[in-house]
This record gives C-alpha cells, sequence and structure tokens, in this order.
C-alpha cells in the first residue's frame, strides 16, 4: 500500500536519523528539523501537501544512506580538522570504519598508535610514582630470546630485567609519546581527506541539469 | 560512439569544474544578508547558472558551519515551519575575499591564454 506524503516524509527523516547516530543529538535534530522543513516547502501548493511534490523533494536530497554518509565524512571530517583533538577523530573513524575496509585498517593503526602514544605519557607520569618498576624493560625469556617491555609501574619489575632508560623514560615517554599521537592524528585526517576526495569523485549527481542554460 | 565518449568527459570536466566553485558561490550567496538554504539553493541558480542537488547543498552549509564559515538561527516562517537561516560569520567573511581574490587573478590569467580561442568561433 502507498504511504501518504507526511508518512513518506517522516519515513525518510527516520531512516535518515537512523544512519546519522553517531553526531551529536542537537546535531541530528538539527539536520533532520531543516530538512523536514525543506521537504515541507517544496512540497506544500497551495496550503496542501502534494504526493508527488513530496516524492519529486525526496528525490532532490537523494536517498537516505547517500545524504547521512554526506553529513557524516563533511561535518565530522570538519570538526576533526578544526580541533585536530583524537577525542573528535575517534568517533568519526569509528563511523568510518562502518562503512569500508580501508577506514576499518585506519581505525585499527590509529587505536594502535594512540593507544601506544598514551602508554608511552603514562609511562613517563607513572615512572615519578613507581620508581622501581615503570619504565621499559629489557630482558630475556626462558628460551633466552630478548624481550622489551612498557611496563606502567602495576606489579613487580622482570627478575633479572634491565631498565632501559631509567629516569631518563620520563623526558623520552613524554616526547615521543606526544609525538606519536601528533603523527596519528596527522595521519588519521590525512586518510579522511583521502576518503572525501574519492567520494567526491564517485559522487553520482552534485549538480542538476535544466534546459534553460 | 566517439562522440558520446568526449561528451561524457566533457560533462565530466564540467561538473568538476563547478565543484571547485561551489565554496566561494555560496558564500558569495551569502554576502548581502542571511539566506535560509532553499533560498541559497534558488540565487545560485538564478545568478550563476549553478543548479546543485538539495542533497549537495545542505551537507555543504553544514560542514561551512562546522569550519566557522557561517553561523545559523531558527525563525518563524509564514508557512507554519520554521526556517534555518545562515549567515557568514567574520572568518566566513575573510575567506570568501580571500576566495574571491585568487578567482579574480586566475580568472584573468585563463582569459588572456584562452583570448586566441575566441578567433576559432
Amino acid at each position: 500500500m502507498a504511504l501518504a506524503a507526511p508518512q513518506k516524509i517522516e519515513s525518510y527523516l527516520g531512516k535518515l536519523r537512523a544512519r546519522l547516530r553517531g553526531l551529536g543529538n542537537e546535531e541530528i535534530n538539527d539536520i533532520i528539523e531543516e530538512l523536514r522543513s525543506h521537504i515541507l516547502e517544496k512540497s506544500t501548493v497551495n496550503g496542501e501537501l502534494g504526493t508527488g511534490h513530496v516524492e519529486a523533494a525526496l528525490a532532490g536530497l537523494g536517498t537516505p544512506e547517500d545524504l547521512a554518509s554526506e553529513y557524516m565524512t563533511d561535518a565530522a571530517l570538519a570538526r576533526a580538522e578544526v580541533s585536530r583533538s583524537p577525542v573528535q577523530i575517534l568517533p568519526t573513524l569509528f563511523r568510518w570504519a562502518s562503512l569500508s575496509v580501508a577506514g576499518f585498517f585506519v581505525l585499527i593503526s590509529s587505536l594502535v598508535g594512540y593507544l601506544l602514544g598514551a602508554a608511552l605519557i603514562l609511562c613517563a607520569v607513572l615512572k615519578a610514582i613507581h620508581p622501581q618498576s615503570a619504565g621499559l624493560w629489557s630482558f630475556h625469556d626462558s628460551s633466552g630470546d630478548l624481550n622489551l617491555s612498557l611496563r606502567l609501574g602495576f606489579g613487580s619489575a622482570p627478575s633479572h630485567g634491565h631498565d632501559v632508560f631509567g629516569w631518563w623514560i620520563m623526558p623520552v615517554g613524554l616526547v615521543a609519546g606526544l609525538g606519536l599521537v601528533m603523527l596519528t592524528t596527522r595521519f588519521a585526517i590525512w586518510c579522511l581527506r583521502l576518503y572525501r576526495k574519492s567520494r567526491r569523485h564517485s559522487e553520482p549527481k552534485p549538480f542538476v541539469r535544466t534546459g534553460a542554460r | 560512439m566517439n562522440v558520446s565518449h568526449e561528451q561524457e568527459n566533457s560533462d565530466k570536466w564540467e561538473v568538476q569544474l563547478r565543484k571547485g566553485c561551489l565554496e566561494l558561490a555560496t558564500l558569495a550567496a551569502l554576502w548581502d544578508g542571511r539566506l535560509y538554504g532553499l533560498e541559497i539553493l534558488r540565487r545560485l541558480e538564478s545568478d550563476s547558472d549553478l543548479v546543485i542537488s538539495e542533497g549537495t547543498v545542505y551537507p555543504l552549509l553544514s560542514r561551512l558551519k562546522s569550519l566557522g564559515l557561517l553561523e545559523s538561527e531558527w525563525v518563524e516562517s509564514d508557512g507554519g515551519h520554521p526556517r534555518k537561516y545562515y549567515y557568514l560569520t567574520s572568518a566566513g567573511k575573510r575567506r570568501a575575499q580571500e576566495m574571491f581574490g585568487i578567482w579574480s587573478r586566475f580568472s584573468s590569467s585563463m582569459g588572456r591564454l584562452l583570448r586566441p580561442l575566441t578567433k576559432g568561433k
């Protein structure tokens, strides 16, 4: 059974809202209300909502999937570029990972970069609290192989281990950790820009042709 | 076959060219004062021959707002539904002026280069 005009609008906006998950609630509501206003204005003729006009207005916006993808990449990338903060970038990467394999690999690489960076910074800070066990330790395991272990100081130091940096872990850990976080952020933004560029090139119809030129 | 391939390439080039102008055109449309989404679309269509799909312009407005180039406000309308009006921030005005300068220099130098082609018409 064909849906009535108001139901078509709500069904479209409902699908779009579901796909915008990951943006803030206030931002999602703003987008939905703006598009509702646009659809109503384009579809109302002499105070009446016409089904044909609603269909044309929805077709002009594209599918909810494509439109949501535009919003997600555009707005999220802009926010990430402005703030350059991992707190802004990681939710964008999680969303991208749910959309493509490339996004998944960028997310995994970025997570590794951020976690290692955070571990180095933490190790540097915790060396002051746990000087006997925090640090980068080298030791030989039971088979005689050399191992490296970054310890935050919770638990004991490896037996017969060597504290590679000693107190130097404090400046070295801070510089290396902060540097790694910054490099990971630059890498993530660079990958997001590439993704947006590739989407733009494969975009179906950003412009609508008219007869009158 | 070749004719349709040439036409397709020409269409792609035109789309890329228009895409490149979209951000400047949107900022320029708002230079004289605030407009809402549909007004921006109509303004671009009537003043610049840039007929953009609605699915392109709304995410673009959202991005320009995230970049701090635009601000928005909701205003009640006679039609019974509120409209979201956009206006340029001071950063948006600076960006528009900067892009206009680049556009003018590029357009003038390309004009010199392309002048001989007018003789072939």
